[in-house]
């Protein structure tokens, strides 16, 4: 097809509407999903509010009672040994097969 | 295949292999409509075009954070899971010599509801545990109750690493929240030089699994062997999370199944309980009591609140009259913030939600400007709430107009590379 005045128009006309609309669209979409969150992350303040009676971590009685100093299942205190040992972790570097994806042509975001 | 709550899953319960094999997200090429939608949300740029008519693939599992937005956000239900414990669950809770526990997220109660036609958000946290305990659960515990002993440990340590900066060997700040297994595998594969920053506290569930075990069976005089944990959570990640090889530190898997809400909802329904008419039941002591503290973890912000409602009584010796820290609250977006606490001084923090806005705060860390100390990251958008595991949005699969958009670019670029 020749490119002359009219189509080049036509298409400047075409791909701005595709501009507009796609950016819209996108935007609606990102408003609408944060609606959506905003009503689930309400509903959880108010809960924390009004529905909890204890609202604090270290007022919680059962809390109290694992880490009773004489009696406790963690009565060493918190980052105690036991604690150590149940409730810490260690981590593993994981960018090795992700360097290899990337030395196979494949692009990532970061 | 089974439809699941509007989603494709695989039922299977994968035992002793390397998560990291996994497809826990992918996306049937033969419903996608190649729209891009998926390729949008993913921060990490796993899900990519995998031929000229643009149909969307995860790549490859090392590439994937398992978060599953692009599987909220697609229009056409072209995404499935890959993993589903739902069938092995039902056989458990079945079964007499084995001692099902249940172990459900902050977040689950936020959302369940919305599968039974309740508004958005409402919350159904009595009846879940009714509901439970219905189903044939051996003991309502509750990851609540891990929640507020993760507060215990890592607001702990976080007071340790503050007091021993300046000293031989001392833990670097800023100290990064670990409750996240999208963002704890994002760090491990994007940012591995930080892991001395990420708290070495396992996640609620990473701690409920192994205290289900110990103390858990100690206190009710159940042999051990016979517990068999089922985490629900309002995610995918947590899948991975729970296959992680490190986490058997109770002389056992720690975590025998993770399920989301989508298949707690299809769980109840299956097994012809009426959701609606339940009266509100209260979990079982000794692993299933919880705080306020506990249930804001389920959103963006709230580990930040809940640790700081303990830091300051900590530091600063004094009550907290006012247990609302309003100001670490975040909807989107990073959200920094400095809170005062008298006879200690200030406390520096940053909340973010969104992998994209991680890398912010991950830059400035590696580059030593971090003015921080302490800093909450949530992978997906709002945080737990709106997990990948939650039920999905009515509004993302009614847009016909943008639907009808993505099938006629679909049959132009199909016509384009045939001609």
């Amino acid at each position: 097809m020749k490119m002359n005045r009219r189509v080049f128009i036509k298409a400047c006309g075409v791909m701005a509407g595709y501009a507009v609309l796609g950016a819209n669209l996108t935007k609606e979409a990102v408003a609408s999903t944060m609606d959506f969150v905003g009503l689930r992350q309400t509903s959880v303040y108010t809960a924390d509010a009004k529905i909890y009676k204890v609202r604090k971590s270290q007022d919680n009685p059962m809390i109290k009672k694992i880490y009773d100093h004489e009696h406790g299942f963690l009565h060493e205190g918190p980052c105690g040994h036991m604690s150590h040992h149940l409730l810490h972790t260690h981590y593993n570097d994981r960018s090795a097969r992700l360097a290899a994806l990337k030395n196979k042509g494949f692009k990532f975001n970061l | 295949m089974k439809l699941i709550e509007g989603v494709m899953y695989q039922t299977n319960a994968p035992k002793g292999i390397d998560p990291d094999e996994i497809f826990f997200v992918q996306v049937d090429a033969t419903k996608c409509e190649a729209c891009g939608s998926c390729e949008e949300v993913c921060a990490s740029g796993a899900i990519q075009a995998i031929n000229d008519e643009g149909t969307r693939q995860v790549v490859d599992p090392a590439a994937c954070m398992n978060c599953g937005q692009c599987l909220v956000s697609c229009p056409y239900g072209a995404i499935y899971e890959g993993v589903s414990y739902v069938d092995e669950i039902f056989e458990k809770l079945k079964d007499p010599d084995t001692v099902v526990v249940s172990m459900p997220a902050p977040a689950v109660r936020y959302g369940l509801g919305e599968c039974f036609g309740a508004a958005t958000g409402t919350y159904v946290g009595g009846q879940m545990h009714a509901a439970l305990r219905k189903l044939g659960f051996d003991y309502i515990w509750d990851n609540e109750f891990t929640a507020d002993v993760t507060i215990m440990e890592e607001g702990t340590e976080l007071i340790q690493r503050v007091q021993e900066q300046g000293k031989k060997d001392a833990r670097p700040l800023p100290q990064f929240t670990s409750c996240c297994p999208g963002w704890v595998k994002f760090a491990e594969t994007f940012y591995p030089d930080l892991l001395p920053n990420l708290s070495s506290c396992k996640s609620p569930i990473g701690m409920l699994g192994p205290l289900s075990k110990t103390y858990g069976a100690h206190e009710t005089k159940t042999e051990p062997k016979k517990v068999y944990t089922v985490s629900i959570m309002p995610c995918i990640a947590k899948k991975y999370e729970g296959l992680r090889p490190e986490l058997a530190d109770s002389g056992f898997r720690d975590i025998d199944a993770t399920i989301n809400t989508r298949e707690l909802a299809y769980m109840i329904k299956t097994a012809g309980i009426n959701f609606n008419s339940l009266p509100s039941q209260q979990p079982d002591p000794i692993l299933g009591d919880s705080t306020g503290a506990a249930t804001i973890f389920g959103n963006s912000g709230g580990v930040m609140e809940a640790a700081l409602r303990l830091a300051y009584e900590v530091l600063s010796g004094k009550k907290l009259a006012n247990p609302d820290i309003k100001v670490v609250r975040t909807h989107e977006g990073i959200n920094t913030a400095d809170v005062k606490v008298p006879n200690f001084g200030t406390v520096k923090v940053a909340v973010a939600s969104g992998l994209a806005n991680a890398a912010k705060l991950c830059d400035e860390v590696r580059a030593g400007k971090s003015p921080y100390h302490f800093i909450e990251i949530m992978t997906c958008p709002g945080g737990c709430v709106n997990g990948g595991g939650q039920p999905l949005d009515p509004d993302v699969r009614a847009s016909l107009f943008k639907s009808t958009v993505a099938q006629i670019n679909r049959r132009f670029r199909a016509r384009k590379v045939s001609a």
